[in-house]
């Protein structure tokens, strides 16, 4: 009731008219925050006791509870919770009475799991013609991998992302945090945004089909055309930047207190050699580099230049790291940005949690537990919009916690109906 | 098949495009490939950076060559605009009258300086719709710093959380929020559209990149905020499975990276993989039985799986582990992509034909809409290819002051 609440008094986002049905796991459980954070009525339906993915570590105080999963609380704020039992006919009846009073249903089952259950794309339409389907899966609804099973680890391979990432000596590797779902999540989000203003436009619905690997397949920067036109394979850098075909030495270097992004848009010294030299000369740290030799092989301004040797990689590398170990990363920084070259520190967990720049900008959200008693800072809106405001409002549901709001209040059934689908462990 | 292409769902909805490099031209592609009229707004004077960047076709450099910009440009329109010509501002302007959207990707100051902020803009049309996307947003002590999304991966946690145990936070090996934060900022858009056709109101979206990358990186936040505890990157490792990684696989001719990812989130899996590695009986060995205990001996069962999978072709095992039930899959590579036999079915990749570069390959959606499927409806435009048709047709010059801003380097 508190949820609803703060719904109705502050969901203002561009979605705040529309409803979604949200089957998701971990794979698309994103897309349907996404719409909830735009103001939508999202309602995230569980099998009775609980969906699997309210297992996934960590835990809050380290504890495994199924209503303590951090994973849980971050993607599925913003949604309300029931209790459904798809397997029983009684569940099935009541999940396409709720996809009458719905706009949007995204689910990640195998392909062919929903229509085998009489809830298949061709089911729901008939129940609501305009209704928009979105469905996530590893490989998409049909082709030779369609029933191959892929988690996130598995997704970023088959997509062409870990063979980008790595360090050349070492495996190559994946993010140590789950993105590929996110990826594949946001992409469906926009494939979901799509078909929904083809109906406000025309009336008509859809079915979106996601694919985690094509979705990691579109975020390999320019790995694509290198083979397409030159038939090279970019392939892991390490600490470095691989993206013209070659390496460009490290880009992260230690400072005094941490790691800071040093490179520039063009290179490592960037647009602005003569510039950045003469910063680290003003520092007595350019050691040869200010000689017209150097700012000859330096100064990118005039277009492609010839790559440095690997001996001259190892030079310039060696003096910038003298250089960053000096000083803070915030001074790096900002002297950095002054004659335009975009470094950037590296930060770790706290450093954006008190970051002053996402502070001043209102983003961390407090979001309250009134069962623990207290709040925690929430990522917060990823996108102002002026008119229409996204919001984090409220923390993610417990099992079955709007069993009676959804069922009793929104489809109206009586409470001994409730009680007797209850009792029969469909809701 | 119809001879006629299908309606795309963006039909009559025009953008003028201010945006380059990466985020930008990836937000508006999404518009374009599904029917938009996307107007890249661009200057011989000042030439988007990508036009510059490698790879070109057949490897020659040149500003209409390169398949970095190509690829992200797709289905769009090219028409010359000089911001620096005394009458830029004034023909932008005109431009925008005629539009639905206005995208940048600057810090701030760009716009304001050319006195094309949302404010500015409403009334030149009431109902425009603007997206500003710049790394770190519109307003905040940071707004007014540059970058591009190789450090801003650093600067929003991704390099915090990827690399190995043991080393320096080196991040994925591309501009990482560049592919990241495109879908977020085209949502945001997409979403403020059908707000508008549902309502007739327009608005400004001030999207900053680095609170939208922050949702590439699960936990990571919220451990802290609610734990006080700071995750760290932990190479391939899950704490929920073992094995978990890529492990190498024998040689392809002299080709020495191939590689296969396996996660083993059960004991089943964990079974049946050693099974399928031919070595069932690493299944029962007492440092492995259990998942407690397989991530007590990671080390070890690392290297006892990568002393297996060493003997096997990787498409081959990956074939007989996925009929296994056990999540697996090839290290692809861009080559392995370019035939892979799902994304083929999918029809992921579109063969374009370029007027310099000839046919080559783009990346389509990774999304298929049923009844409005996205469509590439040609290559990436030439510098100033669309000039003439932005400016008589759209925004209805006529011939004689077309000539004469054209002459005096309006659209240079």
């Amino acid at each position: 009731m508190v949820a609803d609440a703060q719904k109705t008094a502050r969901a203002r986002g561009p979605l705040a008219p529309f409803r979604v049905l949200d089957l998701a796991n971990e794979l698309g459980q994103l897309t349907g925050k996404m719409l909830g954070d735009m103001g939508a009525d999202v309602i995230k339906l569980e099998p009775p006791g609980g969906d699997p993915s309210r297992w996934i570590a960590p835990f809050y105080r380290d504890e495994p509870h199924v209503e303590g999963s951090l994973h849980w609380w971050m993607f599925n704020a913003n949604k309300r919770g029931v209790t459904l039992d798809l397997t029983q006919d009684d569940g099935r009846a009541l999940f396409l009475d709720l996809v009458r009073q719905a706009d949007f249903v995204i689910e990640t089952s195998p392909p062919g799991t929903m229509a085998a259950l009489g809830l298949g794309y061709a089911d729901l339409a008939a129940a609501k013609p305009s209704i928009v389907m979105t469905s996530i899966t590893p490989f998409g609804q049909d082709g030779p991998y369609a029933q191959w099973r892929a988690t996130d680890l598995i997704g970023a391979a088959m997509g062409g992302e870990m063979y980008l990432n790595g360090d050349p000596a070492r495996e190559p590797l994946r993010p140590t945090v789950s993105q590929a779902y996110a990826q594949v999540s946001v992409q469906a989000a926009v494939g979901t945004m799509t078909a929904h203003f083809h109906r406000t436009r025309t009336g008509v619905g859809q079915h979106v089909d996601a694919s985690l690997q094509e979705a990691a397949a579109t975020l390999l920067d320019n790995a694509a055309p290198f083979w397409d036109l030159m038939h090279v394979n970019l392939s892991r850098p390490g600490n470095g930047r691989g993206t013209s075909g070659r390496l460009s030495g490290k880009y992260v270097f230690e400072a005094a207190d941490g790691y800071m992004a040093a490179l520039s848009y063009g290179g490592i010294f960037g647009l602005n050699a003569k510039q950045a030299v003469a910063w680290l000369d003003s520092h007595d740290a350019a050691d040869d580099l200010g000689s017209e030799e150097w700012q000859e092989k330096l100064d990118a301004s005039r277009g492609v230049r010839t790559p440095l040797t690997s001996a001259e990689v190892d030079h310039v590398v060696a003096v910038l790291e003298a250089f960053c170990r000096r000083f803070p990363r915030a001074q790096l920084m900002r002297e950095a940005q002054a004659i335009r070259n975009g470094w950037a520190p590296v930060h770790t967990p706290r450093e954006l949690a008190e970051h002053e720049h996402l502070r001043a900008r209102d983003y961390w959200t407090p979001i309250a537990h009134p069962e623990l008693g207290t709040s925690f800072d929430y990522p917060g809106p990823w996108a102002k919009l002026s008119a229409t405001p996204l919001s984090v409002r409220h923390r993610a549901p417990r099992v079955g916690e709007h069993n009676h709001d959804v069922y009793a209040g929104m489809l109206g059934l009586s409470a001994a109906r409730c009680a007797e689908l209850a009792a029969a462990g469909v809701i | 098949m119809t001879t006629t292409p299908p309606a795309g769902v963006f039909d009559g909805i025009r953008v003028a495009d201010f945006a380059w490099v990466g985020v930008g031209p990836l937000t508006s592609k999404y518009l374009a490939d599904h029917g938009a009229e996307v107007i890249r707004l661009e200057s011989s004077v000042r030439p988007e950076g990508l036009r510059r960047a490698p790879p070109f076709a057949n490897g020659e450099p040149g500003q209409e060559r390169s398949g970095y910009f190509a690829n992200f440009n797709s289905s769009k329109l090219g028409a010359g605009l000089n911001m620096t010509h005394p009458r830029g501002i004034e023909i932008a302007k005109r431009i925008i009258a005629t539009c639905d959207i206005v995208t940048d990707s600057f810090t701030p100051k760009a716009m304001r300086a050319w006195g094309l902020t949302y404010d500015d803009l409403r009334e030149v049309r009431p109902d425009i719709i603007t997206i500003s996307m710049p790394l770190y947003g519109g307003t905040g002590p940071w707004s007014m710093y540059q970058g591009f999304g190789h450090v801003l991966q650093a600067a929003a946690g991704i390099n915090h959380m990827t690399g190995y145990a043991d080393g320096e936070p080196i991040g994925t090996g591309y501009a990482y929020t560049d592919f990241f934060v495109p879908h977020l900022a085209a949502v945001a858009l997409i979403a403020a559209l059908d707000h508008r056709e549902r309502t007739g109101q327009g608005q400004h979206i001030d999207f900053g990149q680095m609170e939208a990358a922050l949702y590439a990186t699960e936990t990571m936040a919220l451990d802290y905020t609610v734990n006080g505890r700071e995750q760290r990157r932990d190479g391939n490792r899950h704490p929920m499975a073992a094995p978990h990684g890529a492990f190498r696989c024998a040689p392809r001719g002299d080709d020495d990276e191939r590689w296969i990812a396996i996660a083993c989130f059960d004991d089943d899996a964990w079974r049946a993989a050693c099974a399928t590695l031919g070595a069932p009986a690493l299944a029962d060995d007492a440092r492995f039985r259990t998942l407690a205990d397989r991530k007590a001996h990671e080390d070890a069962l690392e290297a006892e799986v990568a002393a297996l999978t060493r003997a096997h072709v990787a498409e081959q095992l990956m074939t007989a582990l996925q009929a296994a039930g056990v999540p697996a899959g090839v290290v692809q590579n861009c080559e392995d992509l370019r035939a892979d036999p799902q994304l083929t079915h999918r029809g992921h990749y579109w063969m374009l034909e370029h007027p310099v570069m000839g046919v080559t390959a783009y990346d389509g959606p990774s999304f298929r809409l049923s009844k409005t499927p996205g469509r590439l409806s040609k290559a990436a435009p030439v510098l100033g290819a669309d000039t003439e048709y932005l400016y008589k047709t759209v925004v209805g010059m006529d011939d004689e002051e077309f000539i004469e801003l054209l002459a005096s380097g309006a659209f240079d």
